[in-house]
């Protein structure tokens, strides 16, 4: 089974974007190395051809730090299959009134955010590996 | 906010470093040598149909800051609002081994990385005080 593709949005301009990015690289550096890898999104929306290849009709999970969704929008239209679409909005729900930082660095709060929140998605990940690998 | 602005779309690619130097430099210019003169636009909300993206840079002069020679940030601005009146390809500042090499976490940035951030900010820097010049 090909690694499952996990997607940052990556936007510039709020913490939100470098949450979603951190927590990203986070589970494919780290923790789900072996069943996990990111793709540059900017190469998947301008339909570079090794980029769309890779998210084509595989299972994809995405990022995003905005409810504009552009990473989950994106992915969709490559052809990817969104198993999740995790949205930062959603995970500071649970950590109202916290500092976060900036698109530029990340407080304490906001690594402890990008930390619990990459343990979530990678325990998806493994779990969506065991179902990949069960179908097999 | 200054009435003279310029765009800066920049790739934040994932896959590489070039993708982290070009964020950085980027912001680096927008926060603190530029603050109130530059206004970074989001290049997959851009991408996606963001009419206030779009519509800035069809408004304000726009730079792409590209971490590879895809050049995404670019060809995206070229596409849907016309010419950027500045390009920075980082593979023209570091080389294609550098640029290309792994993506590092914020974490685990380095005092190497922060010195070619700030080379990609000076000439972000650059092209931002011509066009001002110029408006």
């Amino acid at each position: 089974m090909s690694k499952i593709k996990v997607i940052p949005c990556s936007g510039i301009g709020k913490a939100l974007g470098l949450i979603s990015r951190e927590t990203v690289l986070q589970v494919t550096n780290n923790l789900s190395k072996d069943e996990a890898e990111t793709v540059c999104l900017a190469h998947v929306v301008t339909g570079d051809k090794d980029a769309v290849d890779k998210v084509k009709n595989q299972i994809c999970i995405t990022v995003d730090g905005c409810p504009a969704l552009c990473a989950a929008k994106s992915v969709e239209h490559a052809g990817g299959i969104i198993k999740a679409k995790y949205r930062v909005v959603d995970e500071m729900k649970k950590h109202r009134g916290k500092d976060a930082g900036t698109g530029t660095t990340l407080t304490d709060a906001g690594w402890q955010i990008v930390d619990e929140f990459a343990e979530e998605i990678s325990k998806h990940v493994t779990q969506l590996s065991k179902e990949g690998s069960n179908h097999e | 906010m200054s009435e003279k602005q310029v765009g800066v779309i920049s790739c934040s690619g994932e896959e590489c470093l070039g993708g982290n130097l070009s964020r950085l430099g980027t912001r680096k210019v927008m926060e603190d040598l530029r603050e109130g003169k530059v206004v970074s636009l989001c290049l997959p909300l851009y991408i996606a149909g963001g009419d206030e993206e779009r519509d800035f840079a069809k408004e304000y002069p726009v730079i792409s800051v590209d971490g590879c020679n895809k050049c995404c940030a670019k060809r995206s601005t070229e596409k849907y609002s016309g010419e950027v009146k500045g390009a920075i390809d980082l593979t023209d500042l570091f080389g294609e081994d550098i640029v290309l090499s792994k993506v590092v976490s914020a974490r685990d940035l380095c005092e190497e990385h922060y010195k070619m951030a700030d080379k990609v900010a000076e000439e972000i820097c650059k092209k931002v005080d011509l066009l001002l010049e110029d408006k």
